[in-house]
Parts: structure tokens; C-alpha cells; sequence
């Protein structure tokens, strides 16, 4: 057997995520106020009655095994669902009490940034891939301006001192961590108030996923993170709190640290583990 | 001990050594078939390029580059211009629907369009050149009064061509990561700026090789152009209609059934100079694909 802790927790545990429950409020407004969230991709229902509050300058993680619908759920955040046909979401998603549903999709995309698990620079230059974002949202009047937008997304993705003097080379010229360094700071240059991350270090060796873990530390200091992750030794590492989704359900959200030394559901325990299935 | 083994082991060396022929025997056949095949294919190509080579070689020469025809002899000034006129015209028409098209069918294919577009797109592919020739002489050339002339050939070329392009364009944007347009929407841009913008400039290699394909296969065709285009011995004047216009596939078809060696000579070089752009245009596109797939960061099939 585990722990006498697993044994007396999940009805306690339980309890108290309850009186965490996002949609009682727990005291700050969240940034991110999800309520009922079923998500389809044609008949088939991917996302059960998902209710969560994410709150402000924080990392949030979001773990699960494999189709557990973590990364749909991150897809609603910013409606990117949407450019996928046949998918339907219904519930409540409020980005500072506003409904996103209801939101220009432009604008909302604007405010919830995303970064993809494989890194996918434009066929661009490096400046031409952070200055794309400023450009298509118009938010630099002058050219230094947009240099100056530039040179700052790159220095907070923790990338300027290693590209400021081949700014306009391709951006395929950069490794494979240069490269997912580069999305985030393309992501950062329209300035988002929700950074989403599909497992960005999926891809990556452990120095460059150290990279990234590190600016993503430093990057909630000015944008609220959620990051998708297989890694739970990631998730524990970087994040303030964590959820942890399995067959589209969202079985438990609490601060990291109780959710990995004290997981309130049998499920969570099992998963965190790793006696699972 | 001896006896025991050998007796175990006899049979079951001999239907090893019977498998091992059987294996053999299968290999030669194989191997043999295969070489057999290659040499059809192989010296088949290599015939046909060898007769159009050795011919067109021997007579080729500065005259046929630089004089128009003169009856069955002279130059193929004016036909190497026209083929020029033709198939450019023909591209730039086709260009313009089929990448429309292609985008459509690729980016916003929501809708019960699209099947139909592909299906009449694959229609036309199939459509006899033939047919597309007599369509353009009954429509432009005699109804519309334009006779035989550049306006006319054109728009047959653009008509064969029109689906090559529809289709690759197509296929090039499918190719485009989704993670990519995902990426550029994430950032607030809208379907114009993510399809013009990004998407198009990705997939611009392979939209180029179908344009390629297009001019190539203009290039070589006859059948339509001999009741649109018509013939002429003269360099163009640059009229869209009322003025016939020559091509090489022309000089070809016409000159080879002549009595005379002058006119063997000019159907001799015009097809040297066909098969010597078409080849040109293939190796083009092959390295335009290749430098492509080896700079982009993702994989790729092959078009």
C-alpha cells in the first residue's frame, strides 16, 4: 500500500478542492474563468463538463495521458479550435469576465497568445518571424519602434544575445530550441496577457527544455502561463498549480505541491506515480 | 550418436537446401524481370531521345535560330517565338483561376464545393486535347470571329493547363504544417493575411513546379493549338486576334510527312528544341523541389 495519507486524503482532499473550486471563487478574480466546458469534434464528446479559474501571473499546468482532452482544452482558451471544422464547444469561457465566445476572435487571440509543441517559424528572417505579430495587429507606428518591440520579445524569450547579430538570417538557420525560443518571443511581441504552451519542450533536449523552463519562470512576472506537458517532473518544476485531465474530465486542480505530494483523487495518484493503465 | 544425427538432420538439410533453391530460383526471376523491364522502359526512352537527339543535332544550325520559315525550308524564328507567346499566354491565364482555385480547394474547402471543383478539375485532365481544340475553333476562332490567332491558342493552352495548376497548388498548400497557420492566426492575423502571407510564400516551391508542369506541357501541345492558333510563316506582330501565329509542335507535325529534307530538317530541330525545354523545364523544378525540402524544417512527401 501507499502512504496512510492517500488513504484518509481523498475524502478531505476532496472537500477542500471543493472550497478551492474555481467557480466558488477564491478570492482574486481569476484571469481565466472556465464554467461547463463540453467540447465535440463531430459526435464524438472530448471535454466533460470541464470548470476551472486560473488565476493571474501564474504557471498552470495541465497533465494527463495521452487524448485526455488537455490539449483541446487549451485550444478553447484562444477558440483555435476553430479553424478546425466539425468542432463545437459549449460552456463558459471568461478572459476577465468577458466571454470569449462573444469576443472578436482576432482580439481574443491577441490577448491569449499560443505556442505549438513542434516549433514552427515562419519562412522568414528571425526579425521578420517576431516583427509578424506587431505588423499583422499594427502596434508599431515607427520602425524603431518595432525594432524596439523586436529586440524585447527576443531578450524576454532569453534568444537576443545568441541571434542580435544575424537578426535577418532565416529563421531555419536556428537549432531546434532556438527555434521554440523564437516562437515564444513571436508570441510575446503582440503582447498577451495568456500565454498558452502545447507541450513546448516535447521536442527538445533537456538543456534547451532547461532554457525554457527557466524564461517561463521569469515570464510570469508579465503574462499568466498555462502549459500542457507530458513531463510531470515539468510540471512540478515550473508550475504554481496544475490540472490534471483524464478521458476529458478534469479529475483535480490544486497547487502543484498538493496536487503532487497530496493528490486528492485515487486517479491522480495513480497517474502521478506512474501505475496507470 | 553419429547415426542418430545424421538421420535427424538429412531431411531437414534437403528441404533446406529446397528452400534455399526455391529462394534462388525466386531471386533470378525477380532480378531478371525487373532488368528486363528496365531495359524496355530504359531503352525505350533513350531511343526516342537518341533519334531526337542525333537528328535534331544534325540539323540544327544558327539559320534555324535566327530566320522564319520560307516555304519548307528556312528558320523556326517565328515558331520558337510562338510557342514562346502561346504557352506564356496560356500560363498566365490559367494562372490566375488555378491558384484560386487551388487555394480555395485547399484552404476554405468547408463547403460540398469542393469535391465537385476537384472532380471536374480531374474532368478536364481527362478531356481528349483534341476536343479542347475544337472547342476553342467552334467558340473563339468561328463564333466569336477572332480566326486563328494568339487570343484563341492561348486560351485552349489555359483551359489544359488550368486543372495541372488547380492541382498542385492544392497540394502544395495541403503540405503547409497546420501548426504553421495555426501559429499565424494565434498571433490575431486573419484568413487573408494567413493564406497570403504565410501559407502561399511556404508552399511557393511547389506552386512554382505545377506552373512549370503547365508550361511544360504547353509547350509540347499540338492538338489544340492546330485549330485555334493556326500557322504562320511570319514573326508575330503582337495582334491577339485575326493573326495566326506558328509553334514548334506545328513544325513538327506538319514537315515530317514532307518530300523534302529542308522540311525533315526543320521538323527534325523543332522537336530537339521541344524536348530540350521540356527537359530543362523538369530539372528546374526537381531542383527547385529539392532545395526546398532541404531547407524547410519539417518533412515533406514528394509532390
Amino acid at each position: 500500500m501507499v502512504k496512510a495519507v492517500s488513504e484518509d486524503a481523498p475524502s478531505s482532499a476532496q472537500d477542500s478542492m471543493k472550497e478551492e473550486h474555481p467557480a466558488a471563487g477564491r478570492g482574486a478574480t481569476p484571469k481565466l474563468s472556465v464554467r461547463g466546458l463540453n467540447f465535440y469534434y463531430g459526435p464524438r464528446q472530448v471535454l466533460f463538463d470541464v470548470t476551472v479559474a486560473i488565476q493571474e501571473k501564474r504557471i498552470t499546468a495541465l497533465i494527463g495521458p495521452s487524448g485526455c482532452g488537455k490539449s483541446t482544452f487549451l485550444r478553447t482558451l484562444n477558440r483555435m479550435f476553430e479553424t478546425m471544422s466539425h468542432t463545437r464547444a459549449e460552456g463558459e469561457v471568461l478572459l476577465d469576465g468577458e466571454d470569449i465566445f462573444k469576443m472578436d476572435v482576432v482580439r481574443l487571440r491577441r490577448r491569449v497568445g499560443m505556442v505549438f509543441q513542434k516549433s514552427n517559424p515562419f519562412a522568414k528572417s528571425i526579425f521578420d518571424n517576431v516583427a509578424y505579430g506587431p505588423r499583422v495587429n499594427r502596434l508599431a507606428r515607427r520602425r524603431n519602434e518595432l525594432q524596439e518591440l523586436v529586440e524585447q520579445s527576443l531578450r524576454r524569450a532569453a534568444l537576443w544575445d545568441e541571434v542580435k547579430d544575424h537578426l535577418h538570417k532565416s529563421a531555419y538557420s536556428l537549432s531546434g530550441g532556438q527555434q521554440q525560443r523564437l516562437c515564444i518571443a513571436r508570441a510575446l511581441a503582440v503582447g498577451p496577457e495568456v500565454l498558452l504552451l502545447d507541450e513546448p519542450c516535447s521536442a527538445l533536449d533537456p538543456i534547451a527544455t532547461a532554457k525554457i523552463e527557466e524564461l517561463l519562470f521569469n515570464l510570469k512576472e508579465i503574462c499568466t502561463i498555462v502549459i500542457v506537458t507530458h513531463n510531470m517532473q515539468q510540471a512540478a518544476r515550473i508550475s504554481d498549480d496544475t490540472g490534471f485531465f483524464l478521458m476529458g474530465k478534469l479529475i483535480e486542480f490544486s497547487p502543484t505541491e498538493k496536487l503532487f505530494k497530496t493528490p486528492a483523487r485515487k486517479e491522480t495518484e495513480d497517474y502521478i506515480t506512474g501505475r496507470f493503465g | 550418436m553419429a547415426t542418430t544425427a545424421t538421420e535427424i538432420c538429412a531431411p531437414d538439410r534437403r528441404a533446406r537446401r529446397g528452400s534455399l533453391l526455391r529462394r534462388r530460383l525466386f531471386d533470378l526471376v525477380g532480378w531478371g524481370s525487373s532488368a528486363l523491364a528496365l531495359l524496355l522502359l530504359g531503352g525505350a526512352m533513350l531511343w526516342i531521345l537518341g533519334v531526337v537527339f542525333l537528328r535534331g543535332l544534325s540539323a540544327l544550325s544558327p539559320t534555324i535560330l535566327t530566320h522564319v520559315t520560307e516555304g519548307y525550308g528556312g528558320g523556326l524564328l517565328n515558331a520558337i517565338e510562338g510557342t514562346a507567346v502561346l504557352a506564356l499566354g496560356g500560363v498566365v491565364l490559367a494562372a490566375v483561376p488555378g491558384l484560386a482555385a487551388g487555394i480555395y480547394l485547399a484552404e476554405f474547402d468547408a463547403g460540398r464545393l469542393a469535391p465537385f471543383i476537384r472532380f471536374l478539375a480531374d474532368v478536364l485532365v481527362g478531356v481528349p486535347s483534341i476536343v479542347i481544340g475544337y472547342f476553342g475553333y467552334v467558340t473563339l476562332v468561328v463564333d466569336l470571329g477572332w480566326k486563328f490567332s494568339v487570343a484563341a491558342g492561348s486560351i485552349a493552352l489555359a483551359i489544359i493547363s488550368l486543372p495541372y495548376i488547380c492541382r498542385t497548388t492544392e497540394m502544395a498548400l495541403r503540405q503547409v504544417p497546420r501548426a504553421l497557420r495555426e501559429s499565424a492566426y494565434a498571433l490575431g492575423a486573419g484568413d487573408a493575411r494567413v493564406v497570403l502571407g504565410i501559407c502561399l510564400p511556404t508552399a511557393l516551391p511547389g506552386i512554382l513546379t505545377g506552373i512549370l508542369l503547365a508550361v511544360a506541357i504547353s509547350v509540347g501541345e499540338t492538338a489544340p493549338l492546330l485549330y485555334t492558333a493556326g500557322w504562320s510563316n511570319y514573326l508575330w506582330t503582337g495582334h491577339l486576334t485575326n493573326e495566326p501565329i506558328g509553334y514548334l509542335t506545328y513544325a513538327i507535325w506538319a514537315f515530317i510527312t514532307e518530300p523534302f529534307s529542308s522540311a525533315h530538317a526543320l521538323a527534325y530541330a523543332a522537336a530537339l528544341l521541344v524536348t530540350l525545354f521540356v527537359l530543362i523545364i523538369s530539372i528546374l523544378s526537381r531542383t527547385i523541389l529539392e532545395g526546398w525540402r532541404r531547407r524547410s524544417p519539417w518533412e515533406r512527401p514528394a509532390l
